[in-house]
This record gives C-alpha cells, sequence and structure tokens, in this order.
C-alpha cells in the first residue's frame, strides 16, 4: 500500500489535491482530507475518548457533547408564528382544549424527527441528498420546490416576529431587520460546526422566557391539571376559526424544514449509529422544552380569554401590550423579547436548512464547518435566503398577518409528501441495514401522517364547504 | 456523468490530523468518500407511484384552496 504523502509533511505545507492517503491511485478513488474533515475529527475524538471512560461524569460530558441538534429543531420550531399561533390560541380559547393538544403534537414531532436521526446517523447524509440518490431527480426537485417555498415564506414570518418583537422596545423595523441579519451572520463567522451550535443553543433557551410571563399571570394550576387529564372538547365546536387556529398549532410543531435541518445537523456534527440514543434523549429533551414554553405561552394569554378581550389580527407588539395590565411592563417586555428570540433562532435555523439543501442538491461544500471561501455558495445561500425574506417584510402595504396566519397551514399541507420521503427512506434496508423502522416505530408514523392529512382536508372543506364542517359535529 | 469534487482540500495536513481524520470518523463520514460513492437510486414501485403522485396532486389542489382563502378573505 502506498504511504501516504501527508504523513510525512509538516505543518504548513501544502498538501495536493491528488493526495493518496490509501487505495488506488486513480482520481475516483482519490481521498482528499478537506478542513471540515479535521474539524468533524477533532470533535469525534472527544466523544470517543469521553465514551471510553466509566462513571457519572463522563456520561454527563457525553451528553453535553452529543446533545444540540434536536433541541435546536424542537426549539427553532417554536418560531415566531408558532409563538403567535399558541398567543392567538390562549387568548381566543384559554387553555381547556389546547393544553393536551400541544402536548400531542409535540409527541408527533418526536416521532417525526426521530426518524432523521436514524437516518442521519446510519448514512451520514443530509435529507436532501438521499432523496435525489433514492428517487432521482424528479422526486427531488418537487421536495427541493416545497422546502424552499415553505423555508421562505416562514422565514418572512420570522423577519415579522422579529419587526413587531423589537417594536415594542421602539426599535424601527428597518434597524430591526438590519439587526437581526448582523446576529445571523456573526453567528457564522466562526466557521465551526461547534460553536455554531452552541452559540444558537444558549439563544434558544432563551425560548423559557415564557415561562416567566406564564407565571407573572398567576395561572389555575388546578384548571391546567383538570385540563391535561379531561381533555374538554373545542370551545364552540368546529367552526372555519377553529380549524385554521388547529392547522396553525400543528404546523407550529411539525414542518417540512425540521426534517432537512435536523438530519443535516446530525451528518455536520458526525453522529455516527452509536449516537442514536442520545439523539433521541436530545429530540425528547428539545420537544419537552418546547412543549414547555408553548403552553407557557397558552397560559400567559389565557387572561385575554378569560377578561373577554379580542385578540383578532394581533400582531407579536400588540399581544405584549395587550398583556401588560396583567404581568406588568416587564412581563410584557419580556414576551416582546420572547418573540424577537422565537423569529431570530428560527431565521438562523431555517435558513441553514436551505443552505444545507442546496448544498447537498447542487453538491456544493455544505458545512458550518467550512471557511466562508471553500464554502461560499452554502454561506451566500444562506444569507441571501434570509436577507431577501427580511427585505420583503420591510415592503409597505404587504398583509403580514395574512403571512403569519397562513405560514403553519401551508407547513401543515407540505408535510404528507414529506413524511412519505422520510418514512420510505427510513425503511429502505439498502441503506439503513439492520435500522429500517421497527413495526411500532412505522404505525406511529403512519398515524400522524394520516393525523396530517385529515387536519388538511378538515381545512379544506371548513374553506370551500364551511356548513359541512356541522356533519363532523361543527358548526 | 459524475461531477467533479467539489470540496477544497485542507491548505495543510499534520500527522495528528490525519491520524485524528482516519480513526475518529468513519470511512464514509469523509467528505471526498461521499462526494465519490452515492447511493444507487432504487425503482419505484406502482402503488408507491401511485401515493407519490396522489399526495403531489393532495398538495397542489390543497394549495390552491388557501390560495381560495387569501382571495375570498382580501374580497
Amino acid at each position: 500500500m502506498k504511504e501516504p504523502k501527508t504523513a510525512s509533511e509538516p505543518r504548513g505545507v501544502a498538501v495536493p489535491r491528488t493526495t493518496v492517503l490509501n487505495g488506488s491511485e486513480t482520481p475516483g478513488n482519490d481521498v482528499v482530507i478537506t478542513h471540515e474533515d479535521i474539524d468533524r475529527a477533532h470533535d469525534r475524538e472527544q466523544v470517543s475518548a469521553v465514551r471510553a471512560r466509566r462513571g457519572f461524569r463522563p456520561r454527563l460530558r457525553l451528553f453535553w457533547l452529543l446533545i444540540g441538534p434536536g433541541i435546536l429543531v424542537m426549539l427553532g420550531e417554536n418560531d415566531g408564528p408558532s409563538m403567535l399561533s399558541y398567543a392567538a390560541t390562549g387568548a381566543r380559547f384559554g387553555i381547556g382544549f389546547f393544553v393536551p393538544f400541544f402536548v400531542l403534537t409535540f409527541l408527533m414531532a418526536c416521532v417525526v424527527q426521530e426518524m432523521t436521526v436514524r437516518l442521519g446517523a446510519a448514512t451520514h447524509r443530509g435529507h436532501a441528498e438521499l432523496i435525489f440518490d433514492r428517487f432521482g431527480p424528479f422526486w427531488g426537485w418537487f421536495s427541493m420546490v416545497d422546502l424552499m417555498v415553505g423555508n421562505f415564506l416562514t422565514l418572512v414570518a420570522e423577519f415579522i416576529a422579529i419587526r413587531a418583537g423589537l417594536g415594542f422596545f421602539g426599535v424601527p423595523p428597518s434597524v430591526a431587520v438590519l439587526g437581526a441579519l448582523l446576529v445571523l451572520s456573526v453567528a457564522l463567522m466562526t466557521h465551526r460546526y461547534w460553536t455554531w451550535e452552541r452559540t444558537i443553543l444558549g439563544a434558544a433557551m432563551f425560548n423559557l422566557v415564557f415561562v416567566p410571563v406564564a407565571l407573572m399571570t398567576h395561572p389555575d394550576w388546578g384548571a391546567v391539571g383538570r385540563a391535561m387529564a379531561t381533555w374538554r372538547p373545542l370551545p364552540g365546536g368546529l367552526t372555519q376559526e377553529t380549524v385554521l387556529l388547529l392547522l396553525a398549532n400543528i404546523g407550529a410543531t411539525v414542518t417540512p424544514w425540521m426534517l432537512f435541518f435536523q438530519q443535516s445537523a446530525i451528518t455536520d456534527k458526525g453522529l455516527t449509529t452509536r449516537d442514536i440514543r442520545m439523539g433521541r434523549v436530545d429530540t425528547l429533551l428539545g420537544a419537552a422544552f418546547a412543549t414547555v414554553a408553548a403552553v407557557a405561552t397558552l397560559l400567559a394569554t389565557a387572561p385575554l380569554f378569560t377578561h373577554h378581550m379580542s385578540a383578532a389580527n394581533f400582531e407579536a407588539g400588540e399581544f405584549a401590550q395587550a398583556l401588560q395590565p396583567f404581568v406588568g411592563h416587564w412581563g410584557a417586555a419580556l414576551f416582546a423579547l420572547g418573540m424577537f428570540e422565537a423569529g431570530m433562532v428560527a431565521a438562523i435555523t431555517i435558513s441553514t436548512s436551505s443552505a444545507y439543501a442546496f448544498g447537498e442538491v447542487a453538491r456544493r461544500p455544505h458545512s458550518l464547518n467550512l471557511p466562508f471561501k471553500q464554502g461560499r455558495s452554502f454561506y451566500l445561500v444562506l444569507l441571501l435566503e434570509a436577507a431577501a425574506a427580511g427585505a420583503l417584510v420591510l415592503i409597505p402595504g404587504i398583509p403580514l398577518v395574512y403571512i403569519v396566519l397562513l405560514v403553519n397551514v401551508i407547513a401543515v399541507l407540505a408535510m404528507p409528501p414529506a413524511l412519505l420521503f422520510l418514512y420510505m427512506l427510513v425503511n429502505d434496508r439498502e441503506i439503513m441495514g439492520e435500522l429500517v423502522s421497527p413495526l411500532w416505530a412505522n404505525v406511529l408514523a403512519l398515524g400522524v401522517v394520516t393525523v396530517l392529512i385529515g387536519a388538511g382536508l378538515l381545512f379544506g372543506v371548513s374553506v370551500i364547504a364551511p356548513n359541512a364542517l356541522a356533519l363532523v359535529g361543527g358548526r | 456523468m459524475e461531477k467533479e469534487f467539489d470540496s477544497a482540500p485542507a491548505s495543510e495536513v499534520t500527522r495528528e490530523e490525519l491520524t485524528a481524520v482516519m480513526t475518529a470518523l468513519e470511512p464514509d463520514q469523509i467528505i471526498s468518500t461521499k462526494e465519490h460513492h452515492h447511493c444507487p437510486r432504487r425503482q419505484l414501485t406502482r402503488t408507491e407511484m401511485i401515493v407519490f403522485w396522489g399526495l403531489r396532486i393532495y398538495l397542489v389542489f390543497m394549495v390552491g384552496v388557501v390560495v381560495y382563502q387569501i382571495w375570498t378573505t382580501v374580497r
């Protein structure tokens, strides 16, 4: 076997592009070591070293090293439009039906995201890349168009939340949008997945700021307990408005970008099949945090329902102002800050999911470990998409409230085709080997698809023939 | 045609880094290996094609419903 040329190279000497480390010398079989490989290898070395040790502290350290994509994707999905949906739901319906409903939707998200953990760890490839490779460009482009359109609309909604959240503090819209773009750019400057992930994780935990706001409203914990135990029916029955809110709340927890993001992030982080268990814990933990934040937002705005205050067409800033009599100025400020954070973190994760997918499909370098020069297309897609969405929000007269409401609805509608690709990939023995989904996972996944299609059809009926809702117990 | 390898090589690689890459990463985690070896395409069965097209039609129809809802609300 040929001796690796690089093995004798001192630091600082460039390695030729055609360096052969093993295998034959034909260009197709060359192994080229990239900057990205080296960074990832360093991260994996730490994981291996910690895994080799026994005891509680090494286990805790391993947990710290491996968590990230699951928490990020779940808290990232608690984004601007999602928090607005939760807030609108609390103000319109109180807590009776929706507290257990939120728990259910996040359990659905866990079922779906667990599949991406296995898929990413088993194949070391992103979701878009696998769809293109296994199903061909025809179906691949369909899924890409779904993703890109959905992501762009969602990004617009994130900038609406950023604008509205900072608007509460008197920040002009253009400054808010430019500031958000600056934060997004700074987060990328580390050119290191690990640093980026930890930074965004820290920011994402700020999503729990809705918890103190909820506590300031002095919620009736007995009522929350009863809601969980009895799951009361939807107040007022099924109407066009309630169906829209139901769909918006489902779309607030399961959306196509989450599949693409978590699988690509797991690949970029370098997780392997040995890390699947921790990946599941990461996802469950993320779902738990996200459920707490969602329920807290519902509880925070429930006083508007109790006092019969109309919150129709409220934006984030208006919710904060309306809550001021119940939570005081600081509570309202925290609520507005939470809306800003929700939009900011989601803008970062969603634009990253687009950039990953673009790189995988265009076969361009795509990793947060890349220096800007090597990952130019990756970083440009990320920044340009965010900049375009931010610019759109600044156009006067754009119907912002419609966009926010419909973003989650569109996410629910686009989910069944996206889930079909995921379902087929995760049951594909040729790429998954022994890690194909067990029967129980398939039953749960098909259950989620059925719920999503049912919800979509219910929305269709509510729009086209609202009177037909009476047939399913509505008005 | 197989696409050229796009990721640029690291400008400098030490022996330690090389060892780290070859021991810490699984073979199919190395970027150049991934670039050269793509998952083979699978053939869809007739049933799978029907489900794919069914969901595609569902999506197009439902997007039409959303557009209709926006139109009626704006009007």
